[in-house]
């Protein structure tokens, strides 16, 4: 980061910026690219409405309004604090494993508000996957941590658990490395490998979205781009919520981005609009490096 | 860097692995060192007899023209160095007279075969000048029935007194003491005579005569009105109910009870009360195949007789009672010789056996264990033979006149792998059993009751604690808040701090009464607090949703759940008297009343279940801390990620916590369990400590811990129960070094498996 310091209007390194904007804008039904349009987007899967969230007096999400684009890779960037991991607990309701956390305003999954303590949080867990920062492998073998979210599902057909965890590590880019070790410890896979383990464990389960909390932060560049690949053959088929203080991993895989700073949502749209042509002076300041 | 931090860093750490090597190696080796103190204490009882023989002597010319009826030999042994021991051989002749030998200078082999130097002298038995002598019979170690050519027995006792003068050199004195005489008696000769002069001055003279008749002759002394001493004989000729032509006979120390052992393989045995009367008589077809019985001998503690046979073996026949009757049955067979059994000697302090065989070979058995101990060989046949009182030594008279003294070292004869660990018959016993009992004549020592003992209270204790200490760990590491954490974790840390003496004293003093008076609420608590708990939990759901109720699910869950368990508690106690009363009111409503009734054992107060109490209470604190500790260890993230793919809380700690953690825990209940296998001061206070063999936990135990610390104080060292006691150590040893290695393997590899995280 600290070698892109050129123009306020041209954030980060040259040739991320380029890859985006070769990139063709991604097909996706019933969702719109035009970047005047990205206020109002038509089908969201998910809206936060004036979310507000408490940890215990210390208010660290502020009003968040923010419609998810369905089947799209949206990417949530901002300094390091400002909250980005907290709401995408909100998406699942991790949060509630937190002492003392507090939300008001409402956040609706295809028009169902999951901030409703009366809500099966586990069926919203299941249908909103997540992906950690560190990646956490059971220590088990690498089928029954793929097939861990079936399992406790209460899935016992051997059949039905092998299908889904081949299609599962196949989508997730990891069959052939693993199948003729699927028994073995998945502690023993290397740390790319483990948190393509996660995502495979995320996706066994079918969810709608899948929640990724910085899966990159903790790998090697190679490692990296394989995940960076995986996230864009996974796009249209499940929606995509990233968090990254990667800029150009933003630029790279992701459709939209949403720039929060201090609890507050500053600015969202179209990745390669808000990284070319930020509307706000923050935002600008973010991307090109003045701050963060 | 600066140079010479550099190197200031550098040697520190060199001191610092040094001192830690150093330690490390220090622990090892005194741990070593110990075991290996405690093993060589106890290898003594493993070390196979012994024996030596120390002069090979021609019989003094003087007497060697006579013959000989009888030998003897006493060995007393003054401390560790043989050199000081005192070895007195004797030699009983047909002229009446008693030839001590002293051998004691004969301690090594090279003085075998020199006759010089061996001084002797020799003392005739008062009154003996024209008699001679027809029959010779030992007993007691050093005590004659002698029956003399005119018809006349007199029981001789051949005292050795050891002397010191100013300059310490030792001598011997010899003295032959007449402690009964009865005279002639008309009628044909004798052919035997048994004489016992009882504690308290009753003499029985039991003669056999020719046509297979017994005379008995018992001499009973006592004050009578005017203050005299009065001396009243009874007398009585047994001709009836004798199975057969008598070959051997045996009388017991007291005179009361006679042995006879006939031609055709029968034993006969008759109990006479103080006045000489026959209250029991008994005879009992020994030997199918009607062989001969050719030697008897009372086994040392005048129980058990010992039958020597025409096939040369030896069998050790005891009354066996069964239900009000009593039977003389055969309780061991012993290492079988060559032709007839010549002679049977038995030891004065064990109960070992020397049996000389038609072939003239010595063997030496011991009765309990069944072990054959050795076979003196070494000196052609041997045609007399005598055996030391202490066991020590055995002297016997070889073809050529050849007198030869064995040396006998074997202190810990009734001990084996089978008397150990394996069921015994021990005399006065219905059945082979495992006993531990060190008093009485025979000391009992089986390790079975004893490690029954330790698995039991270990067992007990540890059904107690695991449960508690392990959902405990469970609770606070997973459910509580951890504010609640930080209180509760040290709380139950202070616990382990609490002296076990102090736990003993109060499971003793106030905790085992208090149990006995509360038995039944204890058992009805079981059922009630349960049904209490349930009850709640049904009234929980109709308040869950509220607000305050989920701050309560979200670690307050005790706050709400002790009061509960108290009402439990508080309704078992109301409801146990009216229960007991109903439940046991054919046995006067009392629990106590009904087990006696149905286990036929009484209720005793100090029992498995208060020391279960006592014993779990030291042992939770250790394993509560370590499964908490491994509990913790795993990482929140995994948690995290289980929940996060829609993982209940329970499914969480069963599929991802509880295995994960698996090691840990497992390490620490082994841990525990090390810990509950050596505890001794809890036990010992309140287990009551008899050695029993029952799982009953409404009864006591006796575990290797207390066993040591109970009988220690009573062991003379270098005994037999000494050494048992140093066995019981390291069998002690060896569990808890078993238990703490396999603990410590499984927490290496749990280190190994999550060191990752
Ligand atoms: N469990 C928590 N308890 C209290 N405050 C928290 C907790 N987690 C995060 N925070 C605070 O909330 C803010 C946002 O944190 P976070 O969402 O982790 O930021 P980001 O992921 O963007 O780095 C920070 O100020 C952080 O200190
Ligand atoms: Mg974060």
């Amino acid at each position: 980061m600290k070698t892109t310091r050129t123009t306020p209007t041209m954030p980060s390194t040259p040739e991320p910026i380029q890859h985006v904007m070769k990139l063709p804008p991604p097909h996706v039904a019933g969702v719109s690219r035009d970047p005047s349009a990205a206020e109002g987007i038509r089908d969201p899967i998910v809206r936060s409405q004036n979310l507000h969230l408490y940890y215990g007096a210390t208010e660290a999400l502020k009003d968040i309004t923010l419609d998810f684009p369905r089947h799209d890779v949206t990417a949530l960037i901002g300094p390091s604090g400002c909250g980005k991991s907290t709401f995408l607990r909100c998406l699942n309701r991790m949060n509630d494993l937190i002492d003392g956390v507090r939300t008001t305003g409402v956040i609706e999954l295809d028009g169902r508000d999951i901030t409703d303590k009366s809500l099966d949080v586990i069926e919203l867990r299941r249908r909103v996957g997540m992906v950690f920062q560190k990646p956490t492998p059971f220590p088990k073998t690498i089928y029954e941590n793929v097939a861990y979210g079936l399992r406790i599902a209460g899935v016992r057909r051997k059949a039905v658990l092998d299908e889904i965890v081949e299609k599962s590590l196949r989508r997730a880019a990891l069959w052939d490395e693993v199948k003729d070790r699927l028994h073995d410890s998945a502690l023993g896979l290397s740390g790319g490998q483990h948190q393509r383990v996660c995502i495979a464990r995320a996706i066994a389960v079918d969810p709608e979205i899948i929640l990724m909390d910085e899966p990159c932060s903790a790998l090697d560049p190679r490692s990296t781009t394989r995940i960076e690949d995986l996230i864009g053959q996974l796009r249209g088929q499940y929606t995509i919520i990233i968090v990254t203080h990667n800029m150009q991993q933003a630029a790279r895989v992701s459709d939209w981005t949403a720039f929060l700073y201090e609890g507050a949502l500053i600015e969202f749209g179209p990745t390669d609009r808000l990284f070319t042509k930020p509307q706000k002076k923050e935002t600008e300041d973010y991307i090109t490096g003045r701050f963060g | 860097m600066d140079k010479a931090i550099i190197r200031r860093v550098q040697r520190r750490d060199r001191i610092a692995r040094w001192t830690i090597t150093l330690g490390g190696v220090a622990i090892i080796v005194s741990v070593i060192a110990i075991l290996v103190l405690i093993v060589s204490v106890t290898l003594p009882l493993f070390r196979p007899p012994r024996d030596e023989i120390v002069s090979k002597t021609a019989l003094p010319a003087a007497f060697s023209d006579k013959e000989v009826l009888a030998l003897g030999i006493d060995r007393v042994e003054l401390g560790d160095r043989a050199a000081r021991d005192s070895l007195t051989g004797y030699v009983v002749t047909q002229d009446g007279r008693f030839t001590f030998l002293d051998f004691s200078s004969r301690h090594t082999p090279s003085a075998v075969g020199q006759v010089a130097n061996l001084s002797y002298s020799t003392r005739s038995v008062p009154g003996a000048l024209k008699k001679t002598l027809r029959f010779v019979e030992n007993h007691a170690g050093t005590r004659y029935s002698l029956l003399w050519s005119d018809g006349s027995a007199s029981l001789v006792d051949a005292v050795m007194k050891p002397r010191f003068d100013e300059s310490g050199k030792r001598s011997v004195e010899h003295e032959l003491r007449t402690l009964a005489a009865f005279p002639p008696e008309k009628g044909p000769l004798p052919l035997q005579a048994l004489l016992r002069a009882a504690e308290g001055g009753a003499v029985t003279c039991v003669t056999l005569l020719p046509g297979n008749r017994l005379s008995v002759v018992r001499r009973v002394s006592s004050e009578n009105l005017l203050g005299e001493e009065e001396t009243i004989e009874h007398r009585r000729t047994i001709e009836e109910g004798i199975p057969g032509p008598i070959r051997a006979l045996a009388l017991d120390g007291t005179g009361k009870t006679l042995y006879a052992g006939t031609e055709n393989g029968c034993l006969a045995i008759w109990q006479f009360d103080a006045k000489g009367q026959i209250v029991h008589h008994e005879v009992v077809p020994a030997f199918r195949d009607k062989r001969a019985v050719t030697a008897l001998a009372m086994v040392f503690g005048d129980v058990s007789l010992a039958v020597g046979d025409a096939r040369g073996e030896v069998t050790v026949w005891s009354e066996v009672r069964r239900g009000d009757s009593r039977k003389l049955r055969l309780l061991h067979r012993l290492s079988q010789g060559g032709k007839g059994v010549r002679e049977i000697l038995p030891s004065c302090r064990k109960k070992s056996l020397l049996s000389l065989d038609g072939d003239g070979e010595i063997r030496l058995d011991y009765v309990t264990s069944q072990r054959n101990l050795l076979r003196l060989t070494g000196a052609g046949p041997i045609r007399t033979a005598g055996y030391a009182p202490r066991g020590n030594a055995a002297i016997g008279l070889g073809g050529g006149d050849e007198l030869v003294v064995w040396k006998i070292d074997c202190p810990h004869p009734e001990v084996s792998w089978a008397t150990l660990f394996g069921k015994v018959h021990y005399e006065g016993y219905a059945e082979p059993e495992f006993k531990w009992q060190t008093t009485g004549e025979e000391p009992k020592f089986s390790l079975v009751p004893v490690i029954f003992g330790t698995l039991k209270a270990t067992v007990y204790a540890m059904l107690f604690a695991v449960p508690l200490a392990l959902f405990g760990a469970v609770y606070v590491s997973y459910f509580t808040s951890p504010g609640w954490k930080n209180t509760i974790k040290p709380v139950v840390e202070i616990m382990a701090a609490l002296p076990s003496v102090v736990i003993g004293f109060l499971i003793l003093l106030w905790f085992a009464p208090l149990l006995g008076r509360w038995i039944v609420a204890v058992f009805t608590a079981m059922v009630t607090i349960p049904f209490v708990f349930f009850l709640f939990l049904l009234a929980w759901q109709g308040v869950r949703k509220l607000h305050w109720a989920k701050r309560v699910e979200h670690g307050y869950e005790f706050l709400v759940l002790v009061p509960v368990m108290v009402a439990g508690a508080g309704l078992a106690c109301a409801a146990a008297g009216p229960l007991e009363r109903w439940l046991f009111r054919s046995y006067h409503g009392m629990f106590t009343e009904w087990l006696f009734q149905v286990t036929q054992k009484p209720y005793e107060q100090l029992n498995s279940l208060a020391v279960a109490f006592g014993l779990g209470f030291a042992v939770i604190p250790i394993i509560f801390s370590i499964s908490e500790d491994s509990l913790s260890n795993i990482p929140y993230s995994l948690t995290a990620a289980s929940q996060a793919l829609g993982a209940s809380r329970w499914q969480t700690l069963w599929r991802i916590i509880l295995p994960s953690a698996s090691p840990g825990i497992f390490a620490a209940v082994m841990i525990g369990f090390g810990r509950a296998v050596g505890e001794t001061m809890i036990v010992f206070m309140a287990a009551g400590n008899a050695p029993l063999l029952d799982i009953s936990p409404f009864n006591g135990f006796r575990t290797l811990s207390a066993n040591i610390a109970v009988e220690i104080p009573e062991a003379p060292v270098g005994g037999t129960l000494y050494r048992v006691l140093f066995l019981c150590a390291v069998i002690l040893f060896v569990m808890t070094f078993l238990l703490n290695t396999v603990a410590e393997v499984v927490r290496q590899r749990l280190r190994k498996r999550f060191g990752q995280y």
